[in-house]
């Protein structure tokens, strides 16, 4: 370099140079750009078919490149994990890493082989740029970068989760499912991309993403606090939740979900019940209201609408009718789904919130509702549905044919409960997977041999019981035979219960998808059992309400008619859980918590009112 | 299912089940099948009025929305046997199916009790609805196409979609609750 002469000003004759381009053909190169290499990145493509909104694309981006852009013109659905928005990108800030390519969990994004766009002053808006599948100037160039399973943030397959073989299972009521160890866990907290999906879909909106981070981060008592945010049923939801988080989860698009219910098991299981409910009691005002509130019904709902009362400064009494609390989490679920233990830590936590529990008392009976209302300023309905329908089908009036919701409730209580060799279990959803399991282990344990079958009217594919629950009973020997209608009970010479006999359903849904049960009279089928268990439906026990009070309330095509705050049409009367909003615990939970929002307000205002 | 309360063997699951025009027996004017109808929907119309201030609140819009649906079937039936469309054919003789005898039993009020429940008015429902249906339809069958044979089609038609209509509510009320 230092031996260039600057200062040289070169031939004199160097004019003269210029004009030997006269000669020269003229080359016109075209505008269009040359193809770019097959992984080239450059613009982003993104399949709106198969993008969810998830926002993990916006969450990866370092630059902040990405904004999700509201298309109200997209569906919107939370329970199904869709959300009306889609990535646009700033490119001014973009600077082409592909994170968001490679992590995105439905594989809709990716970059394209086109890279040139210009524009003039006045439109440098169009650097920012909503994605489609047609590329920037809607000419699609060929796709560049896209991740293969080497590239893949995610990672598709969850930790499996160690349980009892099923021959093991059913020599007894314990609980087979063993739970996560710390590693299966912190795996399984690192599959989560924080899209918050899950707590969009939860209905009681649990801050799960926090929860999972902190697993992630192995700070378990920050993750038993995010739980107890939204959720005093923290070891039973942890155990026995429905899990609409896991079915609006990203990952579960295009691979298994990440498992939200075991991450909340573990990190309750691994917290000592001392330092939950110092985490809990944190969380308490030191205010007492100076007001009064009744619940009736120590099931999930009422119990959380006291939990969270309670934690206001109100002085809540909760009255239970039957020995110990927890309602169908206690006397529904069989001890193999939820221990006991873990349901008694659950209240043991509400109770130290400063809520009293007052078992066998039945509201109607030892106390009436008037005299709950003349002591109390508030009086929450939380009963759930404690009667089993029955099909009322020919000879189901045989005391051979049980319910199941009673049933399930003797067997909770410890009584003896007397099979035979042979049952058979009407229904399709998860109670007649609990009766038909507790039954196989009950018959295991009285004859060696377990014989039990369910038949469903809805078809395999319409069966109301979680696909779980499906496995596991198959797991467990029992034989399910979807699509047949009870038709009428087989009682012998000596009038004992033989068996049922159902008739094959040919469709269950017309073509509006309404119930309409279409049969096949010629497939009618014997199903030998010495006992037959009704577990199609349930119902509530609404006599405590006495005749004048359901006359002066409003009713709601059969169901107790409430605002949007669980208030009924009288003012100090409330309900909530399954009730008037079905049909599991985290919906009871939730409800539990709107119920309790509600008379907070209205204690409040009918104090402002009074001042 | 069994969709009458006193009656073990109709059940839900022997419905649609097609019968020939070999097992129609007997015959009856248009004008007397049409009496006949308007009685049932009339009665059964007395019945859920009679049975409202009966049942507990938390399910009277049960039986007032099915004495409303009769009303309406009942008032529709006084329309049809005045109208001129059928006028002409009013004496004509129409072959009845075997089972006339369950379309005209359900012209009788049932003992449902002092109290019925939900499940036993909807039962009862189901049965006259699945009844009727049959009814119209093997009538439709066993007359010849015309203004008549439209009429008892579309009266089948009818009876097909209030009985689907309960079957729904049936399956919300029984089936779905709490499962």
């Amino acid at each position: 370099m230092s031996e260039i002469n600057y200062k040289s000003r070169g031939s004199i004759l160097n004019p003269l140079r210029t004009l030997s381009f006269l000669a020269r053909k003229p080359v016109t190169l075209p505008l269009e750009p040359r193809a770019a290499a097959p992984n080239y990145r450059g613009f982003h493509l993104n399949d709106w078919e198969k993008c969810i909104g998830c926002s993990t694309c916006q969450k990866i981006c370092d630059n902040e490149a990405i904004t999700m852009i509201h298309i109200p013109e997209l569906p919107e659905d939370p329970v199904q994990g869709v959300r009306a928005q889609r990535p646009a990108i700033d490119y001014g800030r973009c600077c082409w890493c592909g994170l968001c390519v490679d992590v995105c969990p439905t594989a809709s994004l990716s970059l394209s082989r086109e890279y040139i766009h210009t524009c003039e002053q006045h439109e440098l808006d169009s650097y920012f740029i909503l994605p489609d599948p047609h590329g920037m100037h809607k000419r699609f160039y060929d796709h560049g970068w896209r991740k293969t399973a080497d590239e893949d943030l995610i990672d598709l397959q969850r930790q499996s989760m160690p349980e009892r073989e099923p021959v093991e299972r059913l020599q007894s009521f314990d609980e087979f499912i063993d739970g996560y160890d710390t590693q299966a866990a912190i795996l399984e907290a690192s599959r989560c991309v924080q899209c918050g999906m899950c707590h969009d879909s939860c209905p009681a909106h649990m801050h799960a993403p926090e929860y999972i981070r902190a697993i992630w981060e192995q700070d378990l008592e920050e993750a038993v606090r995010q739980i107890y945010r939204t959720n005093p049923f923290a070891h039973v939801c942890g155990r026995v939740c429905t899990r609409r988080c896991e079915s609006a989860c990203s990952i579960g698009v295009r691979g298994e979900p990440v498992a939200i219910r075991w991450l909340k098991r573990y990190a309750m299981d691994h917290v000592s019940h001392e330092r939950i409910r110092a985490i809990a009691g944190g969380q308490r005002s030191g205010n007492s209201s100076g007001r009064r509130i009744a619940i009736v019904g120590a099931g999930p709902a009422g119990l959380t609408a006291a939990y969270d009362l309670a934690r206001e400064g109100h002085a809540v009494t909760v009255f239970e009718a039957l020995p110990e609390a927890g309602g169908m989490m206690r006397y529904g679920i069989p001890s193999y789904r939820l221990p006991a233990e873990r349901i008694a830590d659950d209240i043991d936590v509400i109770r130290s919130m400063g809520v009293e529990i007052r078992c066998n008392i039945r509201i109607g009976q030892d106390i009436t509702l008037a005299q709950l209302h003349e002591n109390h300023d508030a009086v929450l309905l939380g009963i759930g549905l404690q009667f089993g329908r029955s099909t009322r089908i020919p000879g189901s009036d045989h005391p051979g044919v049980h319910s199941a919701v009673d049933l399930l409730r003797r067997i909770r209580l410890g009584e003896f409960v007397a099979v035979p060799p042979a049952a058979v279990v009407i229904g399709g959803g998860n109670t007649a997977m609990d009766m038909a399991r507790s039954l196989a282990r009950l018959q295991i344990a009285q004859h060696g041999l377990a014989c039990v079958t369910i038949t469903a009217l809805e078809d395999r594919e319409h069966l109301l019981a979680d696909q779980e629950e499906l496995r596991e009973t198959g797991e467990e020997g029992i034989t399910i035979l979807p699509a047949r209608g009870p038709q009428r009970c087989d009682i012998d010479d000596s009038a004992c219960i033989d068996g049922l006999f159902t008739v094959a359903v040919r469709s269950i849904y017309d073509e509006f998808g309404r119930f309409a049960p279409c049969y096949d009279d010629s497939d009618v089928q014997l199903h030998r059992a010495g006992m037959v268990v009704e577990a199609i439906g349930q119902q509530a026990d609404l006599a405590l309400l006495g005749e004048e009070l359901t006359e002066r309330l409003a009713w709601d095509r059969g169901r107790l008619q409430t605002d949007n705050r669980g208030q009924t049409s009288e003012p100090w009367l409330w309900a909530a859980g399954d009730l008037v909003n079905g049909p599991d615990v985290i919906h009871a939970v939730a409800d539990g918590h709107r119920a309790a929002t509600g008379i907070g307000a209205w204690l409040a205002e009918f104090a402002e009112a009074t001042a | 299912m069994n969709d009458h309360p006193e009656n073990s063997g109709g059940d839900l699951a022997g419905e649609g089940s097609a019968h020939a025009h070999g097992q129609l027996t007997g015959k009856k004017s248009l004008q007397e099948i049409l009496e006949t109808a308007t009685r049932f929907e009339q009665t059964a119309r007395d019945f859920y009025t009679a049975m409202i201030p009966k049942v507990s609140k938390r399910i009277r819009y049960l039986v007032e929305e099915l004495a409303a649906e009769e009303q309406e079937h009942y008032d529709l039936f006084s329309q049809l046997a005045t109208s001129p469309d059928i006028d002409a054919q009013i004496l004509q003789q129409i072959a009845v199916p075997v089972n006339d005898h369950r379309f005209s039993d359900c012209i009788l009020a049932p003992d449902l009790g002092e109290h019925p429940d939900d499940q036993a008015i909807l039962q009862y429902a189901l049965y006259r609805e699945h009844a009727a249906m049959e009814q119209y339809r093997q009538l439709a069958d066993s007359t010849d196409p015309g203004p008549v044979q439209d009429l008892f089609s579309w009266l089948a038609n009818e009876e097909t979609r209030h009985k689907r209509e309960l079957e729904a509510e049936y399956y919300r009320i029984i089936h779905s609750g709490g499962v």
